[in-house]
């Protein structure tokens, strides 16, 4: 056994520590704030990752990746989320939105969007979720039916991140019927540019344009516009969803707020409570773990071994983490904590921040609840 | 990066699994209760596997040999000092011990004894009394200490840090047969006309008890792998293995109990005899609130390897 990454792994985090030294400002906390500028930041951002191939470091080479190991993308997932995802939407359209159109798509979708995807230059926003299909997605009730030339679409989705900035979306509707619920799903690669769509963002903590809802009413979608079969849809959402298993490197900002931490306190750290000191060593043990579960994922993903209730464990635990230093984090803050960046928050308001999305990350991709069932069902099988 | 377990390490844990099967499992550690001879059987086993030969902090392989050994016998509660075994210094046994209340489980079979506090001074420890027969610490021997006239080797502190991880391993074992148990029980037991897994409140907290359990043995590996690369030098990382195994263990074994219902403290079930058994290695030599303390400080002066700074000397991987 050997825990350590390995010399090209080290060399790409010292390089994307370099990149990001040079092109995100210290306070900045991800591209969806209140000021337009962040946004700005994150396409520079992008353009410059994508130039030196690191934006599509994960992608095979006949794409224009770089054909990266699994531990030099872990890398970069650790990376990007530890210092607030300067790629700000483009993690959707790299981390699966761009390997399914690879598996599932024409020659035609394929020549379309993977350039535009790999150069940065395009948002995709997900049409998953509707207001009575969440966790049981497979119920969803958007329907296409059959026109000249296409489809028309009609229904409604909700809590679509960045929605209202992309220009595409990877919409899940129902085309016919089946016996079971799953079948008949297909999914449409339809712009967002399209008569017939509205968004209206849904105020959230999280800050804008995380959550939004998309109307389609009659919207006409070209026939080629289905993604891997009409019909098929279940199965590209399947397939799509074992790129995310290992889910978001939470635990990397989780190290990165508790190391600024410390630097910000200095001397006045050892002036903190016994029990505050005590969250503050769990809250870095409870990081060391979820990173090493996290880890096993990845190591079992490489080897080619099924590895669906290891992934659930790891998503419960890095989940449950990001919570728990949220709170070891305001503890060691006292009234500071909630001061945000506007109102000179400690750590340029990275832990009022950090505090906020650590409440949704029990939700976000599937609750933690989905994940306790698979994981009780794999112990426990089913009567 | 490589995450495998090699294979001669996870033959070596069947192996033991076997031999430990063979002297009938938990029973064993019942046998000895009632007639404490009983346990050089046990004593037996373990040398029949190796267990004399293991350096923990010899490299990479033995150091994994004896985190499965103690897992291993953590499993069926085995009635023999098996940390103590894996531990020694110039044939002696390096035991961690409280000053103020010095305990050792299992004394009496261990010959010469080195012990370590928790601040890490040595001593020489002699049995002075007969085992406590409690029911919660049944082989526990009151030893008293004496100044150590040689410093036992500049290796003590690497071994004593060995023995902090093997105790953690100890309990995960523990762990990990009690949650296995318990889901075990919940499969075959029906109320109200259905398994009682099938209760989704039962499942959750099975679920919540493996995920503690995977992550403990996740960091045990980790923390392993550190030990034979730094000896002493993974104090802190043992340390902070053995705090962890107390706090998952707590939440883990409340869990297996729980869902055993009353069986749960029916010592004719395993799971009740592991989770009385367990307590001596979770409370020695202190409480895992003093281990925390020492870490909070250990951690904050030598850092805590990982992926940004942490610590005062800002220790990174």
């Amino acid at each position: 056994m050997d825990y350590e990454l390995g010399a090209d792994a080290d060399a790409l985090r010292a390089e994307l520590r370099t990149l990001i030294a040079e092109e995100i400002p210290e306070e900045f906390l991800g591209a969806f704030t209140d000021d337009p500028r962040d946004l700005e930041i994150a396409q520079r951002f992008c353009a410059r990752l994508a130039s030196d191939k690191l934006l599509t470091l994960a992608w095979p080479e006949e794409y224009g990746g770089r054909g990266g190991s699994v531990w030099e993308q872990t890398v970069v997932r650790e990376e990007m989320w530890a210092h607030h995802e300067p790629r700000g939407a483009q993690y959707m359209g790299l981390n699966w939105v761009g390997p399914a159109i690879m598996a599932y798509g024409t020659d035609e979708q394929k020549a379309q969007h993977l350039p535009a995807i790999a150069s940065g230059s395009v948002i995709w926003c997900q049409g998953f979720s509707e207001p009575d299909a969440g966790s049981d997605l497979a119920s969803l009730a958007t329907r296409a039916t059959d026109t000249d030339g296409g489809w028309l679409v009609n229904g409604q989705k909700i809590w679509t991140s960045y929605a209202g900035m992309a220009q595409w979306c990877v919409l899940a509707a129902r085309v016919g019927g089946g016996e079971k619920k799953h079948e008949g799903i297909t999914l449409f690669l339809v712009p967002m540019g399209t008569p017939g769509i509205t968004v209206r963002p849904i105020r959230s903590s999280l800050g804008p344009h995380h959550l939004n809802e998309v109307f389609f009413d009659d919207v006409f979608v070209d026939e080629n516009a289905a993604l891997g079969g009409v019909g098929n849809g279940w199965q590209v959402i399947r397939h799509a969803l074992t790129f995310e298993r290992v889910g978001i490197a939470r635990y990397a900002r989780c190290d990165r707020l508790l190391s600024a931490l410390e630097a910000e306190l200095g001397d006045d750290f050892d002036a903190l409570t016994p029990s505050v000191r005590a969250a503050w060593v769990r809250a870095l043990l409870a990081v060391r773990v979820a990173r090493l579960l996290a880890y096993r994922v990845v190591h079992l993903q490489a080897e080619g071994t099924p590895a669906d209730t290891e992934a659930s464990i790891a998503r419960i635990a890095v989940t449950q983490t990001d919570q728990l230093v949220a709170e070891a984090l305001f503890a060691a803050l006292d009234s500071a904590s909630v001061r945000d960046k506007r109102s000179g928050a400690a750590l340029h308001g990275a832990v009022e921040d950090h505090w906020r999305y650590a409440q949704a990350a029990t939700v976000a991709s599937g609750t933690i609840e989905i994940q306790r069932m698979i994981v009780g069902r794999a112990a426990l099988g089913r009567a | 990066m490589d995450l495998v377990v090699p294979d001669h390490i996870v033959e070596l844990g069947a192996t033991a699994r076997r031999a430990f099967g063979d002297l009938g499992g938990v029973d064993a550690a019942r046998r000895a209760e009632a007639d404490p001879a009983a346990r050089e059987q046990a004593g037996d086993a373990l040398r029949a596997l190796g267990a004399d030969d293991i350096d923990p902090v010899g490299d990479v392989d033995q150091a994994l040999a004896a985190f499965t050994l103690c897992r291993e016998a953590g499993r069926v509660a085995l009635p023999w000092p098996v940390e103590g075994t894996l531990c020694t210094i110039d044939g002696r046994a390096v035991v961690l011990v409280d000053t103020r209340d010095p305990l050792v489980d299992h004394a009496d079979l261990l010959g010469e004894i080195v012990a370590v506090d928790l601040e890490g001074t040595t001593w020489s420890a002699a049995v002075a009394g007969p085992a406590l027969a409690s029911r919660l610490a049944p082989f526990a021997v009151p030893v008293t200490l004496t100044a150590l006239t040689d410093r036992a080797g500049a290796d003590v502190d690497a071994i004593a840090t060995a023995a902090w991880a093997l105790s953690a391993a100890t309990v995960l074992g523990h762990v990990e047969a009690a949650v296995a148990l318990a889901a075990e029980h919940v499969r075959t037991r029906h109320q109200f006309g259905q398994r009682i897994a099938d209760f989704q409140a039962v499942q959750f907290q099975v679920a919540d008890a493996l995920v503690a359990t995977a992550g403990l043995a996740e960091l045990a590996l980790f923390t392993f792998w550190r030990l034979a690369e730094l000896g002493a030098g993974a104090r802190t990382d043992a340390l902070a293995l053995r705090l962890h195994a107390a706090d998952v263990a707590r939440a883990a074994l409340r869990t297996a109990q729980q869902l055993h219902g009353a069986s749960g403290v029916s010592e004719e079930y395993d799971v009740s005899v592991l989770c009385r058994r367990v307590q001596s290695t979770l409370r020695f030599p202190v409480s895992s609130e003093r281990v925390l303390d020492v870490l909070v400080d250990t951690t904050r002066e030598t850092g805590f390897v990982s992926l940004f700074p942490q610590g005062r000397q800002r220790a990174r991987r």
